[in-house]
C-alpha cells in the first residue's frame, strides 16, 4: 500500500517537475511590431505601435512569463522591412510578427515569415494576403476590397436609389484595380450606370484635372478608389470644386479617424466613407478599447491603433490557447478562432486565414452636429461581405 | 465648355501655382548660384505657419502676410549662421547641407505639428465656385491665379527695375568688384536667399487650401520645382513663370487625354526641353 502510494506520489512529482521544466524551457513571448514608424507613412505606424505595445503591456502573462514587445521600424519600405525581419529572424530567433500597414511590406514579409516557419497578424489591404499569395503563417485582419466595395456601394445606392449615374477615380495599381473590378461587378448587379474612369499613377496628388472629368461626365455619385494622401487630396480637391452641391461622393476605403481629422468637419460633412474600424462602435471590447486608449494616451483610438491591438491580442489569445509558442500549434489555434474584437464577434477563416469582420460605411457630420471634438461621423451601416469558400483564391493552405 | 478648352484653363491655374513654387528656387540659383534643397522645407514650414496662424487667429489674410515674413526671417537666420559658410564650395556640398536642413524642418515640424496631416479652409469670401458653362471653377484659385500674376509682377520689377535688383544681378556675376564699390555683398546676398526662401512660404501658405499640408509634402514640392526651373532654365525669373505654366497645361490636359500619364509626361515634357535646349528655354550657357 505504502508502496503504491509512493509510486503515484513519485509519478504526480514527476509530470509536475517535468512540466515545470518544459515551462521553464518556453522563452518568454515577444511579439514583433513590424511598423513604419519613420519615412512617409509614419503617421500610420506611430498609431500602429502604440496599438501593439497597449495589448502587450495590459495582457498580463503569457505561458508563466510576462510578454514583451518590440518594434520594427521598416521606414516605409518593403526591402528595409524585410531586412530588419530577416535579422530578428536569424539572430533573435523571432516567431511572432504583427503589423506591416503596407500591402508591399506585408507581402514581402508573409512569405519571410513562412519561409521561417514563424506566424504573421497584418491589416494590410492588399487581396493576395488572403488570396493568391496566401500561405500558412499570414492571417490578415482587415476586410479585403470585395467587402469594401460591397459594404459600402450597395447601401449608399439603398440609401439613394434614384442615383443611378456612377464615376470612379483609381489609382493605378494592384490595389486599385482590385476596388475597381468589384465596383463593376456591383453596378452590374445593381443596374448602376458606369459614366466614366480616370485612372492616376501611384504617385499624383494634384486632382483638379480628374475632378474636371468628372465634372464633364455629370454622374450622380463619384466614386473615390484611392487612398491614403492620395484619397485626401482627390476629396479636398473635388470639395474645393464644388462638387459636393453636384453629386454623392463615397470614399471607399478610408483609414477612418485620421483621415477625418486631416481633412476637418468642413470636407467630410455630408461625404460617405468606407472604414475598416469606427470608434464609436458599441461592442465590450471597442468601449474597452476607447476607455483604455484614453487612459493610457489621452486620445481616440483609430484605425491603425485598433487594428494593430486586436492583432496582437489575437496573437497572444492563439499562444495561450495552444500552451506552447510552436508556431504550427499557434497557428492551429488561430485557424477557426471565433472572438470578440473591436468590430463585435470576428472570425478567423480556415481556408484563408482571412478575419471575418465587419465593414462600416459611415457619413460626415457638419461641425455643429459633431457631440466632440472627434465625433465626425455616423455609422449609416455595416456588415460582413466576403468572398465564398468555394471562390477563393487562396491554395496554398 | 469644351473640356479639352476647360483643362488648358484648369492649367493656367495649376501653372500660376508651380510658378510660385519654383520662383524661389530660381532665383536663389540664378543670383547666388546656389543649390537650396531645402526649398520644399520652408514651403512645408510656410504651410505649417499658416495653419497655426488660422488656428489661433481664425484670419487667412493674417496668415498670408505673417507666414512668408516669418519665413523668410527664419531663412535670413539659416543664411547669417550656416548657408553663407557654403556658398564657395561646390554644389555638391551645398545638396548635403540643404538636405540635412531640410530633414532637420521635416522633423522639427513632425514633432510640433504630428505626424497626421492638416487642412485650412479657403477664407469665406472665396469658397464658392464660378460656374461656366457645364464646368465650376473654385474662387479660392481664381484668387490664387490673380494673386500669382501680382507676385510675378512685384518681383520682376524688384529684379529688373530697381537698385538693389541691378545690385544682385551685378553680384551674382562678379562679388568681388561690387563690393570694392561699396556694396555690403553679404547682405545683399542674405537678403536675396531671404526673399527666395519667403517666396517658398508665401506658396505653402496660398497652397494649403488647395493640397492640405502633409509633413512628407517637401520632397514633391521640390521635384516639381526642379523640372519647372529645368524647362524655363537655372535662374530666369521669365523661365520660371513660363515652365510652371506647361507644366500645369501639360498635367491638366493629359489628365484628360492619358489619366494615367499626367504625371509622367510633366517629366516627358522635361526630356523634351532638354533635348531641344539642354539650358532650358530661358536659361544660358
Amino acid at each position: 500500500m505504502i508502496n503504491k502510494y509512493l509510486k503515484h506520489t513519485a509519478l504526480a512529482f514527476s509530470i509536475t517537475a517535468a512540466s515545470c521544466v518544459a515551462m521553464a524551457q518556453e522563452d518568454a513571448v515577444t511579439i514583433y511590431g513590424v511598423k513604419s514608424l519613420s519615412g512617409s507613412f509614419a503617421s500610420y505606424g506611430k498609431y500602429a505601435d502604440m496599438g501593439s505595445k497597449l495589448a502587450v503591456e495590459q495582457y498580463g502573462q503569457v505561458l508563466g512569463k510576462t510578454p514583451s514587445y518590440k518594434a520594427i521600424d521598416t521606414e516605409g519600405n518593403a526591402g528595409k522591412a524585410l531586412r530588419k525581419v530577416q535579422e530578428a529572424i536569424s539572430q533573435n530567433s523571432a516567431k511572432f510578427f504583427d503589423g506591416g500597414t503596407l500591402s508591399s511590406t506585408s507581402l514581402a514579409i508573409g512569405k519571410e515569415v513562412h519561409k521561417s516557419g514563424g506566424v504573421f497578424i497584418t491589416p494590410a489591404g492588399a487581396d493576395e494576403l488572403t488570396g493568391v499569395d496566401c500561405n500558412a503563417s499570414t492571417f490578415r485582419w482587415s476586410v479585403p476590397t470585395y467587402g469594401a466595395i460591397r459594404e459600402t456601394v450597395i447601401p449608399l445606392l439603398k440609401e439613394h436609389p434614384e442615383k443611378k449615374r456612377w464615376y470612379t477615380i483609381t489609382p493605378q495599381y494592384v490595389f486599385g484595380e482590385a476596388l475597381l473590378s468589384n465596383a463593376k461587378t456591383v453596378f452590374d448587379e445593381l443596374g448602376i450606370e458606369h459614366v466614366g474612369n480616370s485612372y492616376h499613377s501611384l504617385q499624383e496628388q494634384e486632382f483638379s484635372g480628374y475632378v474636371t472629368n468628372a465634372m464633364a461626365a455629370q454622374p450622380d455619385v463619384l466614386l473615390l478608389l484611392n487612398f491614403g494622401s492620395q484619397s485626401s487630396n482627390a476629396l479636398r480637391q473635388a470639395i474645393n470644386f464644388g462638387l459636393k452641391n453636384q453629386m454623392t461622393i463615397l470614399l471607399t476605403w478610408s483609414s477612418g479617424l485620421d483621415q477625418f481629422q486631416e481633412l476637418g468637419a468642413d470636407i467630410t460633412e455630408n461625404v460617405y466613407f468606407g472604414a475598416q474600424y469606427w470608434h464609436s462602435v458599441d461592442t465590450p471590447l471597442n468601449n474597452k478599447l476607447v476607455k483604455e486608449v484614453k487612459e493610457a494616451y489621452g486620445i481616440t483610438p483609430n484605425y491603425p491603433l485598433a487594428a494593430d491591438y486586436i492583432s496582437t491580442k489575437l496573437l497572444l489569445d492563439a499562444i495561450v490557447e495552444a500552451g506552447t509558442t510552436t508556431p504550427g500549434d499557434v497557428i492551429k489555434a488561430l485557424e477557426g478562432k471565433s472572438y470578440e474584437g473591436p468590430t463585435g464577434t470576428e472570425t478567423v477563416r480556415a481556408a484563408d486565414h482571412q478575419v471575418l469582420k465587419n465593414y462600416y460605411l459611415l457619413k460626415g457630420k457638419s461641425a455643429s452636429e459633431m457631440k466632440n471634438a472627434d465625433d465626425f461621423a455616423e455609422i449609416v451601416s455595416y456588415g460582413k461581405s466576403f468572398p465564398d469558400e468555394s471562390s477563393l483564391e487562396c491554395k496554398g493552405m | 465648355m469644351n473640356l479639352y478648352l476647360f483643362q488648358v484653363v484648369n492649367g493656367i491655374g495649376l501653372g500660376m501655382i508651380y510658378f510660385l513654387i519654383s520662383v524661389g528656387l530660381s532665383i536663389i540659383f540664378g543670383l547666388l548660384n546656389f543649390v537650396n534643397f531645402a526649398h520644399g522645407a520652408f514651403y512645408l514650414l510656410g504651410a505649417y505657419l499658416s495653419y497655426t496662424a488660422v488656428s489661433i487667429t481664425g484670419n487667412y489674410w493674417l496668415a498670408l502676410i505673417v507666414a512668408p515674413l516669418c519665413i523668410a526671417f527664419f531663412a535670413w537666420v539659416c543664411e547669417r549662421t550656416l548657408i553663407k559658410r557654403v556658398y564657395h564650395l561646390p554644389h555638391t556640398y551645398q545638396i548635403l547641407v540643404t538636405l540635412g536642413v531640410a530633414l532637420i524642418i521635416q522633423e522639427v515640424c513632425i514633432s510640433i505639428w504630428g505626424p497626421i496631416g492638416k487642412s485650412i479652409s479657403p477664407p469665406d469670401s472665396l469658397k464658392g465656385v464660378l460656374q461656366i458653362g457645364d464646368f465650376y471653377y473654385p474662387q479660392y484659385r481664381l484668387f490664387v491665379i490673380a494673386f500669382a500674376a501680382v507676385v510675378a509682377l512685384l518681383v520682376w520689377l524688384l529684379l529688373d527695375k530697381t537698385k538693389f535688383g541691378a545690385l544682385v544681378r551685378a553680384g551674382s556675376e562678379d562679388a568681388e568688384t561690387v563690393s570694392l564699390l561699396g556694396t555690403h555683398t553679404h547682405r545683399l546676398f542674405s537678403i536675396t536667399f531671404a526673399l527666395g526662401v519667403g517666396l517658398a512660404g508665401l506658396a505653402g501658405v496660398l497652397a494649403a487650401p488647395i493640397k492640405g499640408i502633409h509633413p512628407f509634402v517637401g520632397p514633391e514640392v521640390l521635384g516639381i520645382a526642379f523640372v519647372v526651373v529645368v524647362i524655363g532654365g537655372m535662374g530666369s525669373f521669365t523661365g520660371a513663370l513660363v515652365g510652371g505654366l506647361i507644366v500645369g497645361i501639360v498635367q491638366s490636359v493629359m489628365s484628360t487625354l492619358w489619366p494615367q500619364g499626367a504625371s509622367l509626361m510633366i517629366y516627358g515634357a522635361m526630356a523634351f526641353v532638354i533635348l531641344l535646349r539642354p539650358y532650358g528655354l530661358f536659361g544660358r550657357a
